[in-house]
């Protein structure tokens, strides 16, 4: 049985087909699409009007790549929230026209639940199911939250951000330091070049859910810290030179950021990594979790990954191969298997939901 | 550019920062355009929480930072946006902020004062600046007919 899965939440078009919910036949994403050069990664696919010049030509793409036919598919899956309305609408109103067209009948999604079932797909692909109660951290760009995952996919809200999303703190800094943005990467490469203890970064307690995260304080602990140590000039070096080299390697970053930046870079991502783990922790003990799932874009992030599996947790944890952790569609035709099975399908009527909620 | 009654606010705490945004709330207009000005980590997001939750429109945990997502929609008339990410007018116009200025609702705008060319003449700018590590300075302007460049 192959599901279709399309995406367009926020700044990704995207589709896939997959089948019985664990073999990947094609997965496209248009900002990685080399198709006429027009899509080379340049223009970042923007809100409705990128994504309407998206849409046809990378569904079309992911079905003639899987060699599947329209009256091939059990379901057409799509991402109904969270997200922007207007990207939303685009994936949301071709999987309609297409269902309508073709008689295959329509699932809807949540963007966030993808997530969870990109880890869950591929923990099953490798012969390791994930097992449940699992606790998943999905952290991302725009999102930072913690669910319980029971059997049957019955979520439930531990925690999520209060202000910023980790992976926005990420870029923020990285951007504040010179490196562009988004920052994220360039700050995991660099990462292990610093000395992760060298800037003690504190987190308030939380007041209310001692789950819930915050990240608004410590970018701002960066600020002061970049204010207080005359990093005025060479972040100016740096801003001049990404000019000039839109893609810096790591020898070219390091070449122009000083010992005690890149002490300042890992003490940042130290501190975040940190947070993140702790409270993922706390949860899954909570719930006595009998796995870990990490998910979003920040699950990319090697100094994240090298801390969760050297934690020593007393559960396996998981995570999404690079290409699946961020947005892509794969994930949402995914998380539409359990709802094929269960007959659980969308009407046409079905709307999209820029502030969908999972739990 | 005319101002009018230019009151100015400081809060000591985020708390006080969250409460000032609940009063600020009754006295913003029912529709309009609220620019946040101020720099990374200024409380821009904590006040917009305030403001939000004044107005009836939000929980305090459901306002976070809309830079990734660049619109948050809390109900049908409150909408918070961050346009921090953008860095070409043409990027903000795919966004049709306008349609969302014609509705009855209030709009609050982060890092929108980087598009003068695209946001109404007609609005309320809220400066905030940072004095200190919880000290917030805060300042209400009316503006009638703001220059578009």
């Amino acid at each position: 049985m192959k599901i279709l899965g399309i995406e367009s939440s926020c700044d990704e078009t995207a589709a896939a087909v997959v089948e019985d919910g664990e073999r990947v036949l094609s997965s496209v994403v248009a900002s990685q699409m080399s198709m006429h050069g027009k899509y080379g990664g340049v223009v970042p696919e923007l809100a409705s009007r990128e994504h309407l010049r998206a849409i046809v030509p990378v569904v079309r793409e992911a079905l003639e790549r899987s060699a599947t036919r329209l009256p091939d598919l059990a379901a057409i899956a799509v991402t109904m929230g969270p997200g922007l309305v207007g990207s939303l609408l685009v994936g949301l109103t071709y999987a309609k026209s297409l269902s309508l067209a073709s008689g295959v009948p329509m699932i809807g999604v949540n963007h966030i639940e993808g997530h969870i079932h990109a880890v869950i797909l591929e923990a099953r692909r490798a012969g390791a199911p994930v097992e449940f109660p699992a606790l998943a951290l999905v952290a991302s760009g725009g999102h930072t939250h913690l669910f319980e995952v029971r059997e049957n996919y019955v979520y439930r809200l531990l925690g999520k951000t209060r202000d910023d999303a980790a992976g926005e703190a990420f870029d923020k800094v990285g951007k504040l330091l010179g490196f562009g943005y988004p920052g994220g990467p360039v700050i995991d490469r660099l990462a292990p070049h610093g000395n992760p203890l060298a800037v003690r970064f504190t987190f308030a307690k939380m007041k209310g859910n001692a789950l819930d995260f915050s990240f608004s304080g410590l970018k701002t602990a960066v600020l002061r810290w970049v204010e207080t140590h005359d990093l005025e000039a060479e972040t100016a070096v740096r801003r001049a030179f990404l000019r000039d080299n839109p893609a810096p390697t790591v020898e070219q970053w390091l070449s122009v950021t000083p010992q005690r930046t890149l002490d300042l870079v890992a003490s940042f991502q130290h501190a975040v990594i940190h947070e993140l783990l702790t409270r993922a922790a706390a949860s899954a003990e909570l719930i006595d979790a009998r796995s870990l799932i990490v998910s979003g874009g920040v699950a990319c992030n090697s100094g994240l990954r090298t801390a969760a599996y050297a934690s020593r947790l007393p559960y396996p944890v998981h995570f999404p191969s690079f290409g699946l952790s961020t947005d892509n569609a794969v994930m949402i035709a995914a998380a539409a298997f359990p709802k094929l099975a269960r007959g659980e399908f969308s009407g046409l009527d079905v709307g999209a939901q820029a502030n969908l909620t999972l739990a | 550019m005319r101002w009018r009654n230019v009151p100015k606010y400081r809060t000591a705490s985020e708390e006080e920062t969250i409460a000032l945004g609940e009063r600020l709330a009754g006295e913003l207009p029912r529709r309009g355009v609220v620019l946040l000005i101020g720099n990374l980590g200024a409380g821009k997001t904590t006040l917009a929480k305030g403001i939000a939750h004044g107005r009836g429109a939000a929980g305090h945990d459901e306002v976070s930072s809309p830079t990734f997502t660049l619109i948050h929609e809390y109900g049908a008339r409150v909408y918070h946006i961050d346009l921090y990410r953008l860095d070409e007018a043409r990027q903000v116009a795919t966004l049709g902020l306008d349609e969302l200025f014609d509705r009855d609702a209030l709009v609050m705008i982060e890092w929108g004062e980087r598009f003068p060319e695209l946001m109404p003449r007609e609005r309320t700018e809220i400066y905030l600046r940072a004095c200190g590590d919880d000290e917030r300075e805060i300042e209400v302007r009316e503006v009638k007919n703001a220059s578009r460049r």
